[in-house]
């Protein structure tokens, strides 16, 4: 064990002086998850308001009153253009939809409700139906909570009554008896707005109007919550597989350059330098996932759900990459040949298992393929600690794949170099 | 005591060592001489453990395996190929190896101190390897060798591509380990290196050992005669009475010089001392162990 550990710390002295493998092994990894992660939060907002421009040709009391209201919706991104500039820009795709609120449109109930003539035009783009319908809701839902402040205005209210009253008279499609009937509740709801005190009116009105209560519903959070949870772990790939690739190509250059047939002959056994070169890149490994995991804490605020998941989490994952190391250190000869085919193995690898492309970005058929990467299982073992909130039965999949895959590997790695070294 | 008995090793089709036996006593320098591709390397190889024979045995103080530990720590392994990290300075190196064969503490320091000293290389111990010139390089891979003082000591053409000085310092250090007692196995393809440092010399070709002896013995053996080129102050008076003792058939006089080959070149300069004739300059020629492998192989050490 102490030689082994003498071979590691060799390994590592070197690793620390090679200024090309340092860039690959931390660098990287780390600019990586920094662009992705920053330009994924720039388009993780959330969803901005529907684009609407508003053309307000009353400027009237009610029309003012009116906009407020659309103003107050989230739903909603109001802009104040001329009829012919917002026309324009639903032509061109710049806005969702226009409101033209015509002359007369405060003019009180009848100007609202005039369906021979509207005092509200609405223009939506022809590509965006779906939007239609849900701003023709928004714009009704604001026409009555303008008409409910109306409501508090009692003078406007009593000048409403009379035109009521002035048209009930008028009216010749109305018998005598409900000319009466209607005459003598309109005088009644006069009165009501005559008499009664202040307080009891707003009180009488707050009770009338349509009022619900908000529940405070938080919704069940299944995603990241941010886009480092996303690209750190991609992020800590790249770092061990850069890893990987730096120390099966040390194995490569040492059988080469003849320093492995020196530590051969000294009194050593293979597995003693075997287990320097897997413990000086499992220790290499761990730097890499440390540096990395601390800067995303602290540095970009990456809430690791589970933490006690993620050590075991990482663990596979680095034995499994130290297996991969084994056996990519048994392909070639030369350390280009060794170089070329690890960075090419690796790289179909992280296409297929999300080292590029987020898993939860990947298409279906693409993420049943990625089955096959180891990857695929390391990034999946990491997010389930990080953000998926895995259980200790559902990481234990991920975990055995990872131990699973590294076992294989370095046992087959192992069995190649003894043959080839023979 | 080593002994090595009927190796043999092959590579595929390849055969690299067919047969070879040999024994080096305690304290012996033993050279395998032989051109590139005859067997020499694997020899090495095989004596320490980095191949197994496909038959034969090898049997270093009584003990047939060499890749136990124990025996590991008697050798003293000299690769061809500069076997270093350069990356690491020369002292970091020394150091890295010196504790892979347990040293450490103050024995450590004194060996790497030591090593650095033999390597001419204590100004620049701490500069990386990579900055070195070849025969800075080559230095520094034999004395990684050294610092654990090996009873036993393999090397496997320490002077490849070395310059003069270089070269002079790994004799020079070599010599300084015959002194020490060492035994030694040296390979060569350079037959004044054998000649220098070897006391007896295993002629390897194709894999196979064609002759084994001391030196002398070998050139006497197969080296051939000597030339020797004489001239007189004056023309021998008589010269048959010259060719009496003379053997060569072909000896030439051209005036007051003579020219002949002759298999006991000091028995004949004796004799034409003992003629009365005044020398003015003579130039003897005698067989090495070059001479000895293009009799035994018909062809030069270096043709290949």
């Amino acid at each position: 064990m102490k030689k082994s550990i003498i071979l590691a710390l060799k390994d590592l002295m070197i690793l620390s002086r090679d200024k090309f493998s340092l860039f690959w092994v931390l660098c990287f990894p780390a600019l990586f998850a920094l662009f992705w992660g920053v330009i994924f939060s720039t388009g993780s907002k959330g969803p901005s308001g529907m684009k609407i421009a508003v053309v307000n040709e009353d400027q009237s009391e009610f029309s003012k009153l009116y906009i407020s209201r659309l103003e107050s919706y989230e739903a909603l991104d109001l802009t104040s253009l001329s009829r012919d500039e917002a026309i324009d820009q639903v032509r061109t795709g710049k806005q969702v939809a226009a409101v033209c609120i015509k002359q007369g449109f405060g003019d009180g109930f009848e100007a609202i409700f005039d369906s021979n003539n509207p005092r509200l035009e609405v223009a939506v783009d022809p590509a965006r139906h779906m939007e239609s319908g849900y701003l023709q809701g928004l714009l009704a839902k604001a026409q009555f909570e303008a008409l409910g402040k109306k409501f508090q205005d009692r003078d406007w209210m009593r000048n409403q009554v009379n035109l009521w009253r002035r048209d009930i008279e008028e009216a010749d499609d109305l018998t005598a008896k409900q000319v009466e009937t209607l005459l003598s509740f309109f005088d009644s709801y006069d009165m009501l707005l005559q008499d009664v005190n202040e307080t009891d009116y707003m009180a009488g009105l707050e009770g009338g109007m349509l009022n619900f209560a908000t529940l405070d519903v938080r919704r069940e959070s299944k995603g990241p919550t941010s886009s480092f949870q996303i690209t750190f772990p991609q992020a800590i790939i790249w770092g061990l597989l850069a890893c990987s690739a730096t120390f099966a190509i040390s194995i490569v250059s040492e059988r080469k350059v003849g320093t492995f047939q020196r530590l051969l002959v000294a009194p050593l056994s293979r597995a003693n330098i075997l287990a320097g070169k897997a413990m000086a890149c499992f220790l290499a490994c761990i730097a890499v996932i440390c540096i990395q995991t601390a800067g995303a804490k602290f540095i970009f605020g990456m809430p690791i759900n589970k933490p006690m998941f993620f050590v075991p989490a990482a663990a596979c994952a680095i034995l499994c990459f130290v297996g991969l190391m084994m056996i990519v250190s048994t392909m070639s000869r030369t350390e280009q040949g060794a170089a070329g085919l690890a960075w090419a193995l690796f790289m179909i690898m992280a296409m297929l298992g999300g080292g590029m492309l987020p898993l939860i970005a990947m298409p279906q058929w693409l993420r049943s393929i990625s089955h096959i990467s180891p990857i695929k299982w390391s990034i999946l073992a990491m997010e389930g600690a990080i953000w998926r909130n895995f259980t200790l039965t559902e990481m234990f999949a991920p975990c055995s794949v990872l131990l699973a895959i590294g076992t294989v590997s370095f046992l087959l790695g192992v069995m190649i170099l003894r043959r080839v070294e023979q | 005591m080593i002994e090595v008995q009927n190796l043999r090793k092959s590579f595929g089709t390849v055969v690299a060592l067919d047969g070879v036996s040999f024994e080096v006593n305690h304290g012996e320098t033993f050279g395998l001489l032989g051109p590139n591709g005859a067997g020499k390397t694997t020899a090495i190889n095989i004596l320490c453990g980095l191949l197994r024979p496909d038959q034969g045995t090898v049997s270093l103080d009584g003990k047939t395996d060499p890749t136990v530990p124990e025996v590991r720590l008697s050798l003293g392994v000299v690769p061809q190929t500069l076997a270093l990290y350069e990356e690491l300075s020369a002292r970091e190196n020394l150091r890295f190896f010196g504790r892979i064969y347990g040293l450490s503490g103050r024995k450590l320091k004194e060996r790497v101190r030591n090593c650095l000293e033999i390597a001419g290389l204590t100004q620049r111990s701490r500069e990386r390897v990579s900055k070195y010139s070849g025969g800075m390089k080559r230095r520094l891979n034999m004395v990684c060798s050294l610092l654990h003082e090996p009873p036993l000591l393999l090397l496997d053409e320490p002077t490849v591509g070395v310059d003069p000085q270089s070269r002079n310092l790994i004799f020079e250090t070599i010599e300084a380990m015959k002194k020490q007692g060492r035994t030694i196995i040296y390979t060569t393809h350079y037959m004044e290196e054998a000649q220098r440092l070897c006391d007896r010399v295993a002629i390897l070709d194709h894999g196979r050992i064609l002759d084994m002896d001391s030196v002398e013995n070998l050139i006497v053996k197969h080296g051939g005669p000597s030339h020797i080129e004489a001239e007189f102050e004056e023309r021998p008076p008589n010269p048959d009475r010259i060719r009496q003792f003379i053997e060569d058939k072909n000896m030439r006089f051209e005036e007051t010089k003579i020219r002949f080959k002759t298999n006991r070149p000091m028995e004949s300069l004796a004799m034409l001392n003992r003629s009365g004739l005044r020398f003015r300059s003579l130039k003897v020629q005698t067989a090495n162990l070059e001479d000895v492998f293009l009799n035994l192989t018909g062809r030069r050490l270096r043709d290949e």
